[in-house]
């Protein structure tokens, strides 16, 4: 697997970032150099192995579904959000 | 002072001692703590920068967050307040708790206290530094993959990485949410066990907290009971001569208090990095695309929503939490998820089956922390290097047992050498009982 432009472009996309062109290079030698170590993962035989991981053989415990409204904490994130008024988050223009 | 008498405190006398130790604090020039914020009265406890305290600018050492107040406790914050301990100052740690030498902060770096040019460990070194500078009484950390273990290590203090499950993770700002856990570090074994005691229990509100029984581990420590524990020595041939010296000091003294040792084999340690950092690079991709610059923390304004968000997260994420973030994306994207992350999730159960296997004839499994004590300052800049300095801890996380790490012996400079015991998940009681033994006896040779 080799890492070039083209997929840190990508990657950055899915992100939601983006890598000053200083360090393009840099980055991108690091991510091959880690990749290209993750496959050693190939060298063993996991083919009877099934894909999924749980930390507990139990199931998620379920629990009743109860309403808990504490509008102080509303009011707390709002106060400290980057910016918002009357109960809403302002956010940059989205519809044209 | 340590917990144990600081428990037995009057409010009054307390009160002398938080006074004492916040004029310690601003006197010192570790950088062990990022803010001196205080919550309560009670014994001064000192807490990592990503455990929510109401009313605490808690920023996980990051730009991102700069800005953010924390609207709820932690449930181990709870807990603490209800047994009368306080939390006491911020402590520094890794951006995101992703590094192993504390360098990553946007508060710069926190020297090592029995070294002030080499690291204290990571992520949570300024909990570590804290405890081991005499600048805390003991310090709550969180483990991913080594970050209470590796900086208690470097410091020469014990912490301890609970069960997964043991202990809540409602409160603590996810990195990668199947291998972290809040644990204790402080100054000895005993301690350990009463912080661990007051923080453990079953958390409705963390889905994945262990419904089970939980008996107290600090009432019944006992240095008494004789156990039968596996060392590895083939697996630690990839140690300094200071780490391998640590480890057969380590032995003796464990046979020379009774106990059992066996030797066993574990997987090539290169197999849990690879596991462990696809695993814990694609949960934190997720858990961290909750950073937009919308509702919390700091915000870049942008042209547009899409020009803001990756100007929020370009600008306040280092480079390190970005290079995981975009790791993480890529193991799972659309044509890469069943080479990488499913197979990682594969590798991750043979993991565990070997633990468990070798668990079915053992109590305890004594593993070095780190493959070298403390080094200087920018020694592991290459990520990947950094990555491989990990590699006795993260099999741990992986398989999501209990272990402590506890100081065995001195370097050539002086500098600590730790190890750490590794259990049954569950049975911290175990952990705790062999470290103590281990504490014992090193003290009595000494």
């Amino acid at each position: 697997m080799q890492v070039d432009d083209t997929l840190l472009s990508k990657l950055e996309n899915l992100s939601y970032l983006k890598v000053s062109d200083d360090k393009r290079a840099e980055i991108i030698a690091q991510m091959d150099k880690m990749i290209a170590f993750v496959d050693n993962l190939s060298e063993l035989d996991t083919s009877r192995i099934e894909g999924s991981f749980a930390m507990s053989d139990t199931a998620t415990r379920l629990r009743e579904d109860t309403p808990f409204c504490d509008t102080r904490i509303n009011d707390d994130i709002l106060m400290h959000a980057p910016r918002s008024d009357e109960h809403f988050f302002i956010v940059p223009k989205i519809i044209e | 002072m340590t917990l144990k008498e600081a428990l037995k405190l009057s409010p009054e006398e307390i009160a002398q001692v938080r006074e004492a130790l916040a004029q310690k604090i601003a006197q010192s020039d570790l950088n062990a703590y990022v803010a001196l914020d205080m919550a309560g009265s009670g014994i001064p406890i000192a807490i990592k920068d990503n455990i929510q305290v109401q009313g605490w600018s808690v920023t996980s050492g990051s730009k991102i967050l700069k800005g953010y107040i924390a609207p709820y406790n932690a449930t181990v914050i709870e807990k603490l307040h209800a047994a009368g301990l306080s939390p006491f100052g911020r402590t520094n740690m890794d951006e995101f708790a992703m590094g192993s030498t504390t360098e990553s902060s946007c508060y710069g770096r926190t020297l090592n206290p029995h070294n002030k040019g080499c690291v204290p460990g990571g992520s949570s070194g300024g909990s570590a530094a804290a405890v081991a500078g005499g600048l805390a009484i003991a310090a709550l950390g969180s483990d991913t993959g080594g970050s209470i273990r590796q900086p208690a290590a470097f410091c020469g203090i014990v912490g301890l990485k609970p069960t997964y499950g043991r202990v809540s993770r409602y409160g603590l700002g996810a990195y990668a949410s199947s291998l972290d856990q809040i644990g204790p570090m402080t100054q000895n074994v005993e301690d350990a066990a009463l912080l661990y005691d007051i923080i453990c229990g079953h958390d409705p509100k963390d889905s994945t907290s262990a419904d089970i029984a939980y008996a107290p581990t600090a009432p019944n420590l006992s240095a008494n009971r004789k156990l039968t524990v596996a060392i590895l020595p083939k697996y630690v041939e990839g140690a300094s001569e200071a780490v391998r010296a640590g480890y057969t000091k380590a032995i003796s003294a464990l046979k020379a208090a009774g106990h059992t040792i066996v030797e066993r084999e574990l997987l090539d340690p290169k197999y849990d990095i690879s596991a462990y950092y696809i695993t814990a690079t694609a949960e934190a991709t997720t858990n961290l695309a909750r950073y937009d610059g919308i509702r919390y923390g700091a915000r870049v304004e942008g042209d547009n929503l899409k020009d803001t968000f990756i100007r929020t997260r370009s600008e306040g994420f280092g480079d390190e939490v970005k290079r995981r973030i975009m790791l993480g994306n890529f193991v799972l994207s659309s044509g890469y998820y069943d080479a990488y992350y499913v197979k990682a999730q594969k590798v991750r159960q043979l993991i565990k089956h070997e633990y468990e296997t070798i668990f079915q004839e053992v109590d305890l499994i004594l593993s070095p922390v780190a493959p070298s004590t403390a080094y200087p300052f920018g020694a592991l800049e290459d990520p990947l290097t950094m990555y491989l300095s990990d590699i006795y801890t993260i099999s741990v996380n992986l398989a999501g047992l209990p272990s402590i790490a506890l100081p065995v012996d001195r370097d050539a400079q002086g500098l600590p050498v730790g190890m750490q015991l590794i259990g049954r998940a569950y049975d911290e009681q175990t952990v705790l009982d062999g470290a103590y033994s281990l504490e014992l006896q090193l003290k009595t040779q000494e």
